[in-house]
This record gives C-alpha cells, structure tokens and sequence, in this order.
C-alpha cells in the first residue's frame, strides 16, 4: 500500500526514539507517582490550610502549559542557574513533577473516597495510623485510583511528545527527522502515530475494564 | 548570585503584544469548546443510535483522539489535510485539532454521564409522546451537561494548554506563539516565558472560578 | 581572631577564582570535546545521510574547528528557532549553524568573522503565477521562525500591508508547506533552495528570483564574553580560507563556481 524509500537503519533510528519516549514515561511515572503519594497524603493529613502552600505550588503545573515548563525550567537551569545539565534529565524533572502535580489529586481522592466510620472503626480496634494507612485504606484507595492513574500515566507518554523543545530525540521528534530527509510525512507519522496508539489503546482498555469490574462490587 | 542578567524591562516592553496574543488563545480555546461540544453530542448520538457504522465512527474517533498525542493530531490537521490538498491556515488548524481533540474527551465524558441517567426516564418521555430526538434533547441532554460540567470545565482548561502546541502549525497569534516570536528575536528566554507562564496562570485561574461560580447559579436546589 | 574570617574567605576566593581563570577555550581543549549546535535540515549545510548522521558543510566545519582544537566534535542538532538558546543553556559550545550576523543577537551571543555568505532566493508553488520577487506581495508567505529571512519577510508583508506571514518551526515544515501548496511563496538561501529543487523531495516547487537582500553573512557563534574562542574562531576562519579549505567544502557541498566572499569592500572586518 506504502511504497517507501523507509530501511532498516531507519526503523532502528525511529525504535530508539520509541525508547526513548517510552524512558522518559517510565522515570516521570516511577518519580512522579512516589511523589504524588507523598504529597497526596500529606495534603490529606495536615488539612486543607496547612497545604494551602503545597496545593498552590502543584497548582501552577496543572494551569501552565507543559510546553512553558520545560523552556522555562530548561531555562532557568541551565541559563539562569548555570548548571550543566542534560536536556534528558530537564525532561525526566518537569514531567515527574507535572505527574505528581496530577498524581497527587487522585491519591487525595482515593483517600477521601474511603469511609470514615471504615477507618475510625479500624482505629478503634487498635490498629495504628500506620496500620490504618496500609491495611485498611491503601486497598480501598487503590481500587478507586487505579483506573485514573492508568490515564495519567498515558497522558504522560502523550505529553512526552513535547520534550523535543530540550533536544531530546524522542518518537515524534525521530519521525520528523525522517521526514526531512525522506520526505514522507503522511507515512512517517501515520506510523508514529499509531505506535502511540497500539501502547495506549490497550492500556487503556484495560484500564477501563477495572473500573467496570472494581465498580460493579 | 546569578551569573546570568535578567532584562525585565525589555521583556515586559512586549506585555501589550503578549496579552493580545492571550485574547487570541482564549478566543481558540472557547470556539474550540463550542465545537467540541457539539461534535460530542453528535458522536454521543452515534454511539446511542444502535447502528453500527455510526458507533464505529464514533468509536473511531474518540479512541484516536484519546490515544495520540495533541501534537500529534495538530501536525496532521495541518499537514495530513494539506497532503489531501485541504489547506487550512494555522489558526483553523489549530482550532480544529484542539476541537478534534475535545470531541474525543468529552463524547466519552458524556457517555459516563448518560449510566448515571435511568433509562426508565427516556422510555416515560417516549410514552409521553416524545420523539426520540425530542426525549434526548428535552430529558437527557440537560442532565447530561449537568453531570458532565466539571469535566466540561477541566476540558477548558486543557484546551486552553494546548493552544500553545500552535507554533508546529506556524500559528504566531496567540499567547505562546506571540512569545515563541519575540523569543526567536530576542532570546530572553526566560524572562518572556515566565511573564508567558503568569499570563497562562492568571487565564486558566478566571476560567476555573468563573465555571465555579457559574455551576453555583446554574445548579443551586 | 582575625584569622577565623581569613580562612573562609581564601577558601571563597579560591573557590570563585578557580572557574575564572579557565574560560570556554580551556574548558573545550580540557573536555575533550567540542559541542557544535547544527541545523540539519538546512541542505547542502546540514543534513542526515542514509544511516542518519549528520552530513554537510557545517558538519564538516565543525569536524575542522574541533580537529585544530585537538577536540572530538559532537554535534548536537537543533531547529533554528532553538540554536541559541542550546548555546545559551551551555548545552553546546558552539553553534556552526549558518548563523546571520545580526546586531540584535550580537545584544545576546558573541559573533566570530563572517565564514559564509548567502544570497537568497524566492521560492515559489508551481502552482502560483510570480515572475519576481515582488510577485510575493498580498500571497501566502513563510519562512522559518527567527531566521534572517524570516525577519526580512515578515517586515516586507507589513510594509505591504497585506497577504500573510507564516513563521513554520523548522525548514522541512516550510518546504513541505510550500510543496502542498498551503504556502504561495518562501524566501531561502540559494544553495538551500537549488538543493531541495534538485533532490525532487519536494515536487511542486520552483526558484522565481534573488531576493532583494544584502548578501546574508553568516558567522560562528558563541557566548557574547568568550573572548578568548572568539578570538581563535576568528584565526580559524582565517586559516580556512587562507589553506583553500574554504573553497574545497564548497566545492563538495555547494557545488561548481567560485565560493562565496566573505569581505566587505570599504570598511574594516
């Protein structure tokens, strides 16, 4: 169907962008899921003056373009701050905690979404806040969580298309260079797109057949 | 401290050019909204009308939409409609891929907000003598956008976000394509793209309030 | 008691004096490597091979600066929107990216002496009638965000007060565009346009005219007050045209003909 001038060389040159992506996913996920944990909980613990600071500071990544915050953290790093540091590592920064910013939501969310009597009776029952956290909270929240947090993570392998503007070459960014050479754009970024697809279309599937299952009892 | 000398005043000389350039991206994000909207109630209709042509495309559409990235879908807008000899200038193609991709969302929003609305309710307006148009639009569609204005709101404030994938189409009117411009001619970087960022806050800060408050004169019983 | 303030205060001063006596010169020469920001899809000076290396007369100058440097070179690829930021952001330590020499960059980077000039040429659609350069008025116009050209022809479409500009983020985009149609007309360095024409990567296209511009010169670049590179830049052009160096990567890359001057009749530098 495709007659193209496309070799081997080249699908190698674009697999290594896919992996790329697919790195950049994993160390924001891993770093911004920790993180939004920490933060979650601790937004739910102190109450919603307390974390008044942390709520704003998060806040701002979730209002601003991701586009922004990488030029503008790139920026500031390198340029303002002088330090010598990858574009890679900008990269990995910025979408960690762009994650966490979201990832902090859900973990509120799944929290507040387990009953209180649940865990006032745990407490009562001698369980410490530890125990309460881990046995009786941690399962619940999850079931709750889960289906959203699979989204963000493939919101996040999505919004990685945009860390080119730090040089990184990643999958978009390895298909436009083969466009420039082999002029081929139609081709070139229907297969980028659809390897997008084919990672996040089951993903999400599944993602949605939890949340079916998890709701239904 | 900073071996680096911030230019404050030269950036904030292009403020007037900057604000301008945000009228233009709220101005794409609401159109963008409206559309959206429309598209998905379309699409939500698709899915419900039981044929399956209708519910493929429909299907079709909110999965590519929901598993590519925005970037993505713009560059093809652009290009991908320019291969066919379908040439739209940046702004409309920027308008229609963020459109495109609001459609995706929210048709799958509204479909999640259609189990929390008893079919015994469409099947009552049937037998009141209601087309099943009219019981769609009369009976569910109102609760329907009810039920979906937070996730509504939230879409406003992605699109609003992704206005600032624009430069890929050659898009210079808007917020981050007005600051992308100076950026190239002055390369304060920094400074421009902070006053940028602030702007961005400030824009998506109003629309979240005022669909708050909103929702609260809209939805109070 | 005294000495309790002095002791710091050497450490601080050792510590602040240490980095000011090596500049970007021996931070290159110690590092081993010289990182050279290059725009690849600006052919014949800079593109990518079969096997995706980067190729081309700014590879080959790169390859060069870094050979007299006693250096690897590492080229690190940017569009032209974003050449000087990398440099900016120390992600590289020179950009040998055909860089105009404009007075409003040298308020931001350090310029050496021109190492090539452009003239520039109107390229336009098939499909468009246009015999000269001022064919372009009230059409459909692009060029690549924040180049010399771009500049040029975003003022001209002011000045005419009508047709459109269109800033596209890389060269290919502005090729492709012009090839689909979506663009009337586009201003680029000759060698660039012959190029494109040529390899029939972009069907459609035709050279029109010169442009009317003062012939683009472009130098290397660095941070504005690294005096010491600049200085040795500026020697190593110098010995590039002086060896015929100069005339043979024109010759490989840009073709037959006499190469570029890189002097300005009636004043000095």
């Amino acid at each position: 169907m495709f007659d193209t001038a496309l070799t081997t060389n080249d699908l190698i040159f674009l697999a290594r962008g896919a992996g790329v992506t697919l790195i950049v996913t994993a160390i924001a996920v891993f770093f911004g899921t920790v993180m939004g944990i920490v933060f979650g909980v601790f937004r739910y613990q102190v109450g919603p003056w307390w974390a008044a600071p942390l709520t704003f500071v998060l806040d701002i990544f979730r209002s601003i373009p991701l586009l922004i915050q990488l030029v503008l953290a790139n920026a500031f790093v390198t340029t303002v701050l002088g330090w010598r540091v990858s574009g890679f590592t900008v990269a990995c920064g910025v979408l960690s905690l762009y994650t966490a910013a979201y990832c902090a939501e859900i973990v509120r969310g799944g929290i507040e979404a387990v009953p209180p009597t649940l865990r006032r009776a745990a407490r009562s029952l001698g369980l410490s806040w530890g125990q309460d956290m881990t046995s009786i909270v941690m399962p619940l929240a999850v079931r709750i969580a889960l289906p959203s947090w699979i989204g963000l993570a493939l919101g996040v392998m999505k919004d990685s298309a945009l860390v080119y503007v730090v040089q990184v070459v990643e999958l978009l960014k390895s298909a436009q260079i083969l466009i420039t050479r082999l002029q081929e754009p139609l081709f070139l970024l229907i297969v980028c797109g659809s390897f997008y697809f084919l990672i996040s279309f089951p993903i999400a599937r599944f993602g949605g057949y939890l949340e079916r299952k998890w709701s239904r009892d | 401290m900073f071996n680096y000398n911030f230019r404050w005043a030269q950036a904030m000389a292009s403020l007037p050019r900057m604000l301008e350039g945000a009228l233009v991206t709220l101005e794409v994000a609401l159109l963008s909204m409206v559309i959206g909207i429309s598209i998905a109630i379309v699409l939500t209709l698709f899915r419900l009308s039981g044929s399956r042509i209708l519910s493929a495309v429909a299907a079709t559409w909110v999965e590519i939409a929901r598993n590519t990235p925005a970037l993505f879908q713009i560059y093809m807008v652009h290009f991908g409609l320019g291969g066919f000899g379908i040439h739209l200038s940046p702004y409309l193609s920027l308008l229609i891929g963020i459109a495109f991709n609001n459609a995706g969302y929210l048709s799958e929003n509204f479909r999640g907000a259609l189990k929390g609305i008893p079919e015994t309710q469409t099947r009552s307006a049937r037998s009141l003598g209601m087309t099943p148009i009219a019981a769609f639009r009369y009976v569910v569609m109102p609760q329907m956008l009810r039920i979906s204005f937070l996730p509504m709101t939230n879409q406003m404030v992605w699109a609003i976000l992704m206005t600032s994938l624009g430069t890929v189409v050659a898009m210079n009117t808007d917020l981050y394509g007005v600051t992308s411009d100076l950026n190239a001619r002055t390369f304060r970087t920094f400074e421009l793209f902070a006053i940028a960022a602030m702007i961005f806050y400030l824009i998506t800060k109003t629309v979240t309030l005022s669909a708050r408050l909103l929702a609260a004169r809209l939805f109070r019983y | 008691m005294k000495i309790k303030h002095v002791v710091p205060g050497l450490v601080l001063a050792a510590a602040l004096a240490g980095p000011a006596f090596a500049d970007k010169l021996d931070d290159i020469i110690s590092s081993g490597t010289l990182r050279c920001a290059v725009v690849l899809d600006f052919p014949p000076m800079g593109s990518r091979d079969e096997s995706n290396n980067p190729v081309g007369f700014d590879v080959d100058y790169c390859n060069d600066l870094a050979a007299a440097l006693g250096v690897e070179a590492e080229i690190v690829e940017t569009t032209f929107p974003e050449r000087i930021p990398a440099l900016m952001s120390g992600r590289v330590d020179v950009a040998v990216a055909s860089t105009s020499d404009t007075l409003e960059r040298a308020k931001t980077v350090g310029f050496s002496i021109p190492y090539y000039a452009f003239e520039n040429a109107v390229v336009a659609n098939e499909g468009v009638e246009m015999t000269d350069w001022e064919g372009m008025r009230g059409k459909t116009v692009g060029a690549t965000a924040g180049t010399y050209e771009a500049i040029w022809l975003e003022e001209k479409v002011t000045e005419w007060g009508e047709g459109e500009f269109r800033p596209y983020q890389n060269q290919a985009d502005v090729f492709l565009a012009l090839s689909q149609g979506q663009l009337d007309a586009t201003v680029s360095t000759v060698e660039v346009a012959q190029a494109n024409v040529a390899s029939g990567n972009f069907p459609g296209i035709k050279i029109v005219d010169k442009a009317p511009m003062v012939p683009d010169y472009v130098a290397l670049i660095t941070l504005r007050e690294e005096y010491g590179l600049i200085n040795y830049m500026n020697l190593f052009i110098n010995q590039q045209v002086r060896t015929g160096r100069y005339a043979e990567l024109y010759a490989k890359w840009v073709g037959e003909g006499e190469p570029a001057d890189l002097t300005v009749q009636g004043v000095y530098r």
